[in-house]
């Protein structure tokens, strides 16, 4: 086939191998590669198919990437590889625009997509301290990553921004003084930490919209109802996830006096919030997102349950809305007894929306007490156990409500006089005061562990640890006063309690760069002690910025009414809280929060579009012993990324270190974010991931959950059962029957005798030489072959492509 | 003489669930089946409509077509498997399979049919694409051809001819519309979540796919089966080597249509080399499935951005739809 190249200028090309073996080979440069040859051949008989007759040099050069991409589970060579290109690919671009990063931010402070005042600071000082080698820390998917969705476009989506100028972007969105800024892009360029995605997105830029959650909460009328949408709708708009309380939204049934009517409960307005949230795209990069909390006494909690199943009356259904239990002591006690469970109408007991812990308790029996007394209006009595069992089949069918428990965050509010702790945020991590009026905002950072070992690789480099934190607490605390708040109500409770969330990635890669097992009691007692080791550090910062900046609001109205903290005065309320890092940490290159590797061989759904995840770790472990190769990567996926069952491997590296998440016990990943919840101030969003076999233990396992003091489960994963047959490894359908085959067993003809049997005993050479037979025919593949010692050595079919023989 | 698998039945006949079934493995495929029952509901698709409207005129065509053709051809196969199949069908647990096998097809109706809603495509064109398009109708008629031969009661099962006939049927509809024919779309929308576009309609592409997955292990336990009861049909060389021949008959059909959509061009990073080699990975398994040689010898598959579609997926739930959870 002759193929032409049609070049920028519209110059037409014959398509030649050669070139493309040299571009290849000029991405290898300084790269440690044992067999380039090797490498070379692999990706250019990757490429041959791809490329059709008619290519521009633009195409190619992606068709190139992709023919590497497809590489990448085979060994990380081809990661770097891939990366190297992409990075040239969008820096060919950006150079063709902007001579350097000033050149940059003047266009772009120009076009409006950038604030004005970051020309304020010395722009030669921050130009200098940018380090373009950092450049090769990113790994290929939080490359396509940053490309695809954080770094600046312009109007017509074409890249304008480099990886380092967008680290830099970033921390000058963020530092107050050239110092500061360099301290922060430092940290991050080097992925020690990196701040939300809010933050990725609009620090710097003219919107300004730093945090990731939201957490309002709607009061019982009509008004109170549809103010929160108008507010949700703006927090939507700009910002990450709004989580809402509707716990004070009267029942079905209940009397409205104005109307002298029953009201139709909360369910119908939750579709208006399901078709608003639906309607708007979150600053134009991702659908909006909303999680709605109940309290499980809601009197219309059976109807909340069943919002995300998928048939039943479309209006009483909410495929776009989250769903979440805030579940009082009291229940779970109730449930773990078995017995019976009351539901209430919040319009009937407001008292106990707000009350929390023992009074809850009190409060809820005084109800049930005038209930069984005939006393109450509207009530209904449910068996414990069944309430839950039938909860927990939702859980596992549509992924919803989530379990978090009001009393576990109640405990620890540092601000009781504010108000309680009225719900949690979408991802389940925030624990804020908040109330209608004021309405709880989070901005997050989270340290990537794993770049935090000590150069021995015996434990955490501690200093290092606590100056990451002191610089977040600092840059956090910056952007509480520079950020955008979509509602007033948002920003008095910002003002009121300035909280900071400071999480944690990377804690599964961090445990294996140690040789810890994630499955173990050493994995536990390391999570207690870092986390004790953070708190300590954030609160030290902050306590020193009290001193420099003054204390939180409330802290200090509260002490001059006479009703003072018994705590030292700090800057911020809170300062923790363990996110779920879903992107950040892909930036990173890391595992997300402090969750294992779910699998060592997987696929993540991402907007980019989808790219397969394998554990680096276990490739380096097994590539030390001399084992990692195509067949062991094979194995790999035929398992599903597991390495648990293979044999011969127990006696090359520890097995229990790289276990997979639905390998870990549930009670143990409990045990870890528990360990973690001891110190953190707000709350650890845990996602559980349980295996099919596992499925009758639930109850047993979210009563754990409840017992360790977890403030907050997450997504529950359940191990799908039934999946798709093998797409790219080999599948025996047939068993050993013969089916056509039969003929050829009883009386074995000639032509089948003639031809040659293959199929299934066939080595890697001949499936080489046959892939080449039909490629490039039976005379030059005979020639090849018959060439003896001309030929390359590890390759006999080589030779027709590797430059060394050409 | 034991009853077999496919023969004459009445209303009269097989109304009774035995324990100890004559096909176990009926009644394995409809448990998993079951296991696997989804909605269209599920799935945001209407997230995707700024991304249709975004698609090159190319990336379009091709998953228009896509879309016309399953669309048209999901209630074929549930025609073919009412009209034709269950007449014949003799042991309960199998047509329970089956049937499974018919509510999913109606599924995969309604999610087509939503996908073409949700982004205002031209309806009836759609439908007609099958027919319309001189590729797609050759393919299309291969198997509506075949299947009017066993309809109406025109065959008699009970004979080495009639068997032959179904056999013929049963693959056709089984293995090369479901397992040669949808597999190439499949890839289409595949490429294009590949490339970050359509991700919601790939979700539901994806449980489509398992599915059909399923579907064709109940085609080739049908044959597997039919060719244990009546060894004779092996012996008639000319009948095997024929349906080895209709096997690589649909190939060429829907090699002929790629070839007709590609080109010299390469699509959604996709060229028609690469696809030629895909289909032909994807024939030999088909005829290894059935006992049959290789045909190509083809031991990897090409695009291998499929293979993330093999293993465990973990997803931002933010993002995009999700295809892990179970459904019972």
């Amino acid at each position: 086939m002759q193929r032409t190249v049609i070049k920028r200028d519209g110059k037409k090309e014959r398509f030649r191998t050669q070139k493309i073996i040299n571009t290849i080979f000029e991405i290898i440069k300084g790269m440690d590669v044992e067999d380039d040859y090797e490498l070379v051949f692999r990706i250019i008989k990757e490429l041959d198919l791809k490329v059709p007759e008619k290519v521009t040099t633009e195409e190619l050069d992606l068709l190139v990437l992709k023919a590497i991409e497809h590489l990448i589970p085979k060994h990380p060579v081809y990661d770097t590889l891939a990366t190297l290109q992409l990075l040239k690919l969008i820096n060919k671009r950006v150079d063709r625009r902007f001579k350097s990063f000033q050149a940059y931010l003047k266009y772009s402070v120009g076009a409006g997509f950038l604030k004005e005042d970051l020309l304020r600071f010395n722009l030669s000082e921050l130009e200098e301290a940018i380090d373009y080698k950092n450049d090769q820390l990113l790994d290929y998917f939080g490359l396509t990553t940053l490309r695809d969705r954080y770094l600046s476009k312009d109007q017509e989506q074409e890249v304008i921004e480099k990886p380092q100028w967008f680290f830099m972007r970033v921390a000058m969105g963020i530092g107050n003084n050239e110092q500061e800024i360099k301290a922060v892009y430092e940290k991050m360029s080097r992925l020690e930490y990196l701040h939300s995605t809010p933050t990725l997105f609009n620090s710097g830029t003219t919107v300004s919209q730093y945090s990731s959650c939201y957490v309002n909460v709607v009061d019982d009328s009509l008004e109170g109802i549809t103010n929160k949408l108008t507010e949700t709708a703006f927090l939507a708009k700009y910002a990450g996830g709004v989580g809402t309380d509707v716990s004070r939204v009267r029942a079905t049934g209940s009397h409205i006096h104005s109307l002298n009517a029953r009201s139709s409960g909360v369910i119908p307005f939750l579709k208006v919030f399901d078709t608003m949230v639906n309607s708007i795209q979150q600053g134009g990069r991702r659908r909006s997102s909303q999680v709605i909390s109940i309290q499980p006494w809601h009197y219309d909690i059976e109807a909340f349950l069943e919002l995300r199943e998928t048939t039943g009356n479309a209006y009483f259904r909410t495929p776009s809305l989250n769903t979440k239990l805030w579940m009082p002591d009291e229940i779970m006690r109730r449930i773990e007894n078995d017995e019976p469970v009351y539901l209430f109408d919040p319009g009937e007991c407001p008292e106990l929306v707000t009350a929390t812990g023992e009074d809850f308790s009190e409060k809820y029996n005084a109800r049930i007490q005038q209930a069984e007394a005939g006393k109450m209006k509207l009530y209904k009595k449910i068996g414990g156990r069944d309430f839950f069992s039938k909860y927990l089949f939702k859980l596992a069918k549509t992924g919803h409500p989530w379990l978090t428990f009001k009393d576990r965050h109640n405990r620890h509010n540092p601000c009781p006089q504010y108000s309680i702790i009225n719900s949690s945020n979408l991802c389940t991590e925030i624990s804020i005061p908040n109330t209608p009026e004021s309405t709880a905002v989070c901005t997050l950072a989270s340290i990537n562990l794993e770049r935090h070992i000590n150069s021995e690789r015996t434990g955490f480099d501690w200093e290092k640890l606590a100056e990451t934190v002191q610089i977040m607490v600092r840059a956090l605390d910056n952007i509480l006063d520079k950020n955008f708040y979509p509602s007033e109500a948002a920003r008095k409770n910002t003002m009121d309690l300035r909280p900071l969330g400071i999480g944690i990635m990377g804690f599964a890669a961090a445990l294996i760069e140690l040789g810890v097992a994630y499955d173990s009691d050493k994995a536990v007692e390391t999570a207690r002690s870092l986390g004790a080791f953070l708190k300590e550090q954030a609160y030290k910062t902050s306590e020193k910025l009290a001193d420099e900046r003054g204390a939180f609001r409330h802290y200090d109205e509260m002490k001059k009414a006479g009703n003072g903290y018994d705590y030292p005065p700090r800057r911020n309320a809170v300062l923790m809280a363990i996110a779920p890092t879903a992107t950040i940490s892909i930036i990173a290159g890391t595992t997300s929060s402090v969750d294992s590797y779910f699998s060592n061989l997987y696929s993540r759904d991402t907007l980019s579009g989808k790219y397969i995840v394998i554990n680096k770790q276990l490739i380096r472990a097994l590539e030390l012993k001399g084992h990692w190769n195509d067949e062991m990567a094979d194995r790999i996926k035929r398992n599903n990324g597991s390495v648990q069952n293979l044999e011969g491997l127990k006696e090359l590296i520890d097995m229990d270190w790289f276990k997979t998440a639905y390998e870990v016990h549930p009670n143990r990943q409990i045990d870890i974010a528990a360990a973690f919840q001891e110190s953190v101030d707000q709350a650890v969003s845990k996602s559980i991931y349980i295996d099919e076999q596992l499925r009758p233990e639930m109850e047993k396992i979210y009563l754990y959950a409840w017992k360790k003091q977890l403030k907050s489960t997450y997504y529950c994963f359940i191990d799908k059962v039934i999946k798709g047959e093998k797409y790219t490894s080999q599948v025996n359908k047939r068993g050993s029957r013969k089916g056509f085959g039969q003929r050829k067993e009883k009386a074995p003809d000639e032509s089948a005798a003639n031809r040659k049997e293959v199929y299934g005993t066939r080595t890697v050479q001949e499936i080489l030489e046959l892939e080449a037979r039909e490629k490039y025919g039976n005379q030059v593949v005979d020639e090849v072959m018959n060439s003896k010692g001309e030929s390359c050595p590890t390759d006999p079919l080589l030779a027709k492509l590797c430059p060394s023989c050409e | 003489m034991k009853a077999k698998l496919i023969g004459r039945t009445s209303v009269r006949d097989n109304i009774r669930l035995s324990e100890n079934p004559s096909y176990p493995v009926f009644r394995e495929l409809y448990e998993k089946q079951k296991k696997a029952v989804w909605f269209p509901e599920e799935l945001n698709i209407q997230q995707d409509a700024l991304d249709y409207h975004h698609l090159l005129p190319d990336e379009k065509d091709l998953f228009d077509t896509a879309v016309g053709y399953f669309s048209s051809s999901e209630l074929l196969v549930q025609n073919v498997l009412v009209n034709a199949f269950f007449p014949l069908l003799t042991d309960p647990h199998a047509k329970m399979s089956f049937s499974a096998q018919l509510f999913m097809e109606n599924i995969h109706s309604d999610f087509f049919e939503s996908v073409l809603q949700s982004f205002g495509m031209d309806h009836k064109a759609m439908y007609e694409v099958a027919f319309s398009n001189p590729f797609l109708r050759k393919k299309q008629s291969l198997i509506v051809e075949e299947i009017d031969k066993i309809s109406y009661g025109q065959i008699n099962p009970d004979t080495l001819q009639g068997q032959k006939q179904i056999l013929r049927a049963i693959l056709l509809n089984n293995i090369v519309l479901e397992g040669i024919f949808f597999y190439s779309s499949f890839a289409h929308f595949f490429a294009l979540k590949e490339m970050g576009k359509m991700k919601n309609v790939a979700s539901g592409v994806e449980l489509v796919l398992i599915d059909e997955s399923l579907h064709l292990q109940n085609g080739i336990e049908a044959i597997l089966i039919m060719l244990e009861e009546s060894p004779e049909i092996v012996d008639d060389e000319e009948f095997v080597e024929e349906i080895r021949a209709v096997v690589l008959k649909g190939l060429q059909l829907e090699l002929d249509y790629i070839r007709s959509k590609f080109g010299q061009r390469s699509l959604l990073g996709m060229s028609y080399p690469e696809l030629e080699k895909y289909l032909k990975y994807i024939t030999d398994r088909r005829l290894t499935e059935l006992g049959f040689e290789a045909e190509f010898n083809i031991s990897e598959n090409p695009l291998r951005f499929l293979q993330k579609e093999d293993v465990k997926k973990l997803i931002n739930f933010f993002e995009v739809s999700s295809t892990e959870y179970t459904n019972y």
